[in-house]
């Protein structure tokens, strides 16, 4: 090979590194950028009258003069449609029959649309289910409910060969020649006065409990329930793992016994998540019977398993880390190795194990294989803390699987999902950053 | 500890004061030892019993339906009546998403690793660290959540043309370069100066223009192509991929930090270039950790519960060509995740017993993976430090 090709290769084989680390970025970022974009839109959103009116319902939240004024206000606009349709009834009753039943079937669409966009209209029964109590919460959601109520969505199967599409029809069309082609374009105009949407900041999206599974409220029980188990998590595992640690580095002596015990370290490190799950299932609801069914003591013992090879590992790098010199300067002022330990060693790799740690609380919150079977249900209020040992709880990671996949109505509550995803991510990015930026002013320090 | 004591006895004939209080030390030393040693041997009680329970639960379905309709049957129907049990498809599925994934995975891995240890200097390796801890820091549900929601309609509703710019972005580059290194690999024997380098030319344009047809080619094919279902094999091995990455990396870049200075400046001194080093002497060298690197990454991507149970499509059939992943399929952790909801478990049913089967499996595999590249490693290490 010439010089000139040998020098191509080496600079493309240089391009295909640096081009896989920019990929690793980019599909990071790929992932990380629609999650927050989304997620963000939990909490700040354009929100309806609506919005506001399910607040002071269910959350007895907001100024009731200010409501009642904006009702009012917004009611003067409404007033017209629900005249429109009423005026459309009475004219239903005086068409021939088979025309009568041809627009009968149109207009109910036309109603449930209307009743999707405003809410319960005058005259409704009131609704067994709070989602159903109030229109559009979310101006965003209003304009895909106005798009439906003033297209109708049909499907073009004329080519068999190809997915049929997707397309839409104006519904105005279809009541030409009645009173109601008027109602139309008056919603079209006139939403933004029936909904009056204004820029909301909803921080109760993380301090509220859910309404009517998620449709409304917010996602403190998840919070919640993601807290007490990365933390009881981190109660059972972090003094056995430190402790561990110790003996691994102080006392443990080369030999079958010690190399027995450091491969089932690594092989406790690698064993599926969702095993471990099972385990908890089998061992400590079935057999130790630590509670009747699921619960969060039995979630929790079942993440300390998972993490304590992580925090053993961390420890015992910490400890090894502390420069001999300390401990010679101990040991050499008559100090035992015991207290040597406790008083020079432990302090001084503290910073290190803490970084594991912190890592590993990050690891226990974001893992949901472990609790599906222990300790997660997909519904429920935030528990006290005297309920953690006979009681599940509802969890972020297992219930942004149960909302996407699970959920009855998984795409109408598209922003409640993002939200959870990004108050997870967060949860979790902000811990391994707090780790990263510990273990930079470690290494500083280390290094004098 | 008796034999002990009385040796404490015949010792306190000469420090009369402190023989109760050297007793006392002396066991309180033993006894913190021993604690200290309960703790650390915890870990593999733990392991024990992982091992046992997950047994326990799984023999009873070997000892109701037998072996043979486990492993050789794809028909998996464990609530009808009567019940079917065949979990080829389902084993299936796991082998097919940790291959495809693997094949994502191991090269970029690999590569990133070299870069990071070999090319980057170290002002802007800092920076590309946090990005691949950040990487394996997302939980997993956040990333299933991502391929189900996003990625999935993504690819259902833009297939083709995904695959074909994909197809184009990765191996025109590949391409090009194989263009030029096969026309100067053809030439090099030529003597004449002149001739030669009309030949090279030649070549150049010859197979320039052949590897053009062929990118057309196949991308008008790929660009035809319908994705029936955005949850499907590729998605899920992409995803997975993302998942195996900074396993990969960060144990393999160990691997090659461990290969010493002097190898790398012995062959610079023979003139190779830093790529002719990397790949004839570094790699050789470090083979076997990166080995276990991919071994580690792969068992990341076959456990995996979150993102296959998710976004698999969890259908429980052989793909149709077998190499098909465009279509659903089912794997080993999502079929544990969504069935023990339904199986009962009081009564001990076989459709109980044959998830903790399933697990049993996983857990075998994971346990000999680990221990084969743990051996790798200790190899490796006992290799470089001094023959």
């Amino acid at each position: 090979m010439n010089i000139g090709t040998r020098k191509i290769l080496d600079r493309s084989f240089t391009a295909v590194g640096i081009g896989s680390i920019i990929v690793m970025a980019l599909a990071l970022m790929f992932v990380v950028v629609p999650i927050v974009t989304n997620g963000i839109g939990a909490v700040f959103f354009t929100g309806t009258v609506e919005h506001r009116k399910m607040l002071f319902n269910e959350f007895k939240r907001g100024d009731s003069q200010g409501l009642s004024s904006e009702v009012a206000s917004s009611d003067r606009y409404r007033s017209k449609v629900y005249d429109m349709l009423t005026g459309f009834e009475a004219e239903l009753e005086t068409m021939a029959p088979e025309k009568k039943k041809e627009y009968k079937e149109k207009y109910a669409q036309v109603r449930s649309a209307v009743q999707a966009l405003l809410g319960p209209l005058p005259g409704d029964s009131t609704p067994m289910l709070t989602r159903f109590k109030y229109g559009q919460t979310r101006w965003e959601k209003a304009e895909e409910k106005l798009h439906d109520l003033l297209y109708e969505s049909k499907w073009d199967n004329s080519n068999p060969n190809v997915m049929s599409k997707e397309y839409f029809v104006s519904r105005a069309i279809g009541f030409e020649g009645t009173s109601l082609v008027k109602l139309f374009p008056y919603v079209k105009d006139n939403l933004e006065k029936m909904l009056l949407p204004d820029f909301t900041v909803y921080w109760g999206f993380i301090t509220d409990s859910s309404v009517d599974s998620h449709f409304f409220g917010g996602i403190w029980p998840e919070i919640q329930g993601t807290f007490f188990l990365a933390i009881g998590a981190m109660l059972f595992a972090f003094p056995l793992g430190v402790v561990a640690a110790v003996y691994f580095t102080e006392y443990a002596k080369p030999g079958f016994l010690n190399s027995m015990l450091r491969s089932a370290n690594s092989t406790l490190a690698g064993v599926p998540s969702i095993v471990f799950g099972m385990f908890g299932l089998a061992f400590f609801i079935n057999t130790m019977k630590v509670s009747e069914s699921k619960s969060v003591i039995a979630g929790a013992l079942t993440l300390a398993i998972m993490i304590l090879p992580t925090i053993i590992r961390a420890a015992e790098e910490a400890i090894l880390a502390v420069p001999k010199t300390y401990r010679e300067a101990s040991l050499s002022l008559g100090s035992t190795k015991w207290n040597t330990i406790a008083t020079v060693i432990l302090p001084a790799a503290l910073p290190g194990i803490l970084t594991g740690a912190v890592i590993s609380l990050g690891r226990a919150a974001g893992e949901t294989a472990p609790i599906i079977f222990t300790a997660a249900v997909s519904v429920g209020s935030a528990i006290g803390l005297a309920d953690v040992f006979s009681s599940p709880t509802p969890a972020l990671s297992w219930n942004i699987y149960n909302l996407a996949s699970e959920h009855e109505a998984a795409s109408q509550i598209r922003h409640v999902q993002y939200g959870m995803v990004l108050a997870l991510v967060s949860i979790v990015l902000l811990l391994n950053l707090s780790a990263i930026v510990l273990r930079a002013r470690i290494s500083k320090k280390l290094k004098g | 500890m008796a034999e002990e004591s009385v040796g404490e006895r015949n010792r306190t004939n000469t420090f009369v004061l402190s023989a109760r209080k050297r007793t006392m030390q002396k066991a309180a030393k033993t006894a913190g030892e021993g604690v200290l040693f309960a703790v650390a041997s915890f870990v593999a009680v733990i392991v024990l019993f992982i091992f046992y329970f997950v047994a326990r639960d799984a023999v009873p379905f070997f000892q109701i339906r037998g072996f043979s309709e486990f492993f050789t049957s794809s028909n998996w129907y464990p609530a009808s009546d009567p019940a079917e049990f065949g979990a080829l498809a389902i084993i299936y599925g796991s082998l097919m998403v940790t291959l495809g994934s693997a094949l994502i995975a191991v090269p970029m891995g690999v590569a990133a690793a070299i870069c990071l240890s070999d090319i980057l200097p170290f002002s802007i390796r800092q920076y590309a660290k946090p990005v691949i801890e950040m990487l394996a820091a997302i939980p997993s549900v956040a990333f299933g959540f991502f391929a189900l929601v996003i990625f999935a309609p993504l690819m259902q509703n833009n297939g083709g043309p995904m695959l074909m710019w994909a197809w184009w972005i990765l191996v025109s580059p590949f391409m090009l370069l194989a263009v030029i290194v096969i026309s100067d690999l053809l030439t090099t024997k030529i003597k004449e100066q002149k001739r030669r380098q009309q030949l090279h030319i030649f070549f150049l344009i010859f197979f320039g223009f052949l590897s053009i047809l062929l990118l057309f080619k196949v991308g008008t094919v790929l660009y035809g192509i319908q994705i029936l279902t955005g949850t499907n094999a590729l998605n899920v091995s992409i995803i997975l991929s993302f998942m195996a990455l900074p396993t990969i990396v960060s144990v393999s870049e160990d691997a090659l930090q461990a290969v010493g200075r002097d190898l790398r400046e012995g062959s610079y001194a023979l003139g190779a270039t830093r790529a002719e080093t990397i790949i004839k002497t570094i790699l050789p060298a470090a083979s076997s950790g990166i080995l276990a690197a991919v071994i580690l990454g792969i068992m990341r991507a076959l456990g995996e519960t979150m993102v296959v149970w998710m976004a698999s499509g969890n259908s429980s059939q052989i793909p149709e060509p077998w190499f098909n992943y465009l279509q659903a399929i089912r794997t080993l952790t999502a079929t544990i995740a969504g069935d023990m909801g339904e199986a009962d478990q009081v009564t001990g049913s076989a459709r109980f017993h044959v998830l903790f089967a399933m697990g049993l499996l996983l857990l075998v595999i994971s346990f000999i993976s680990n221990l084969v590249s743990e051996r790798i490693v200790v190899r490796q290490r006992k290799i470089l430090s001094g023959q």
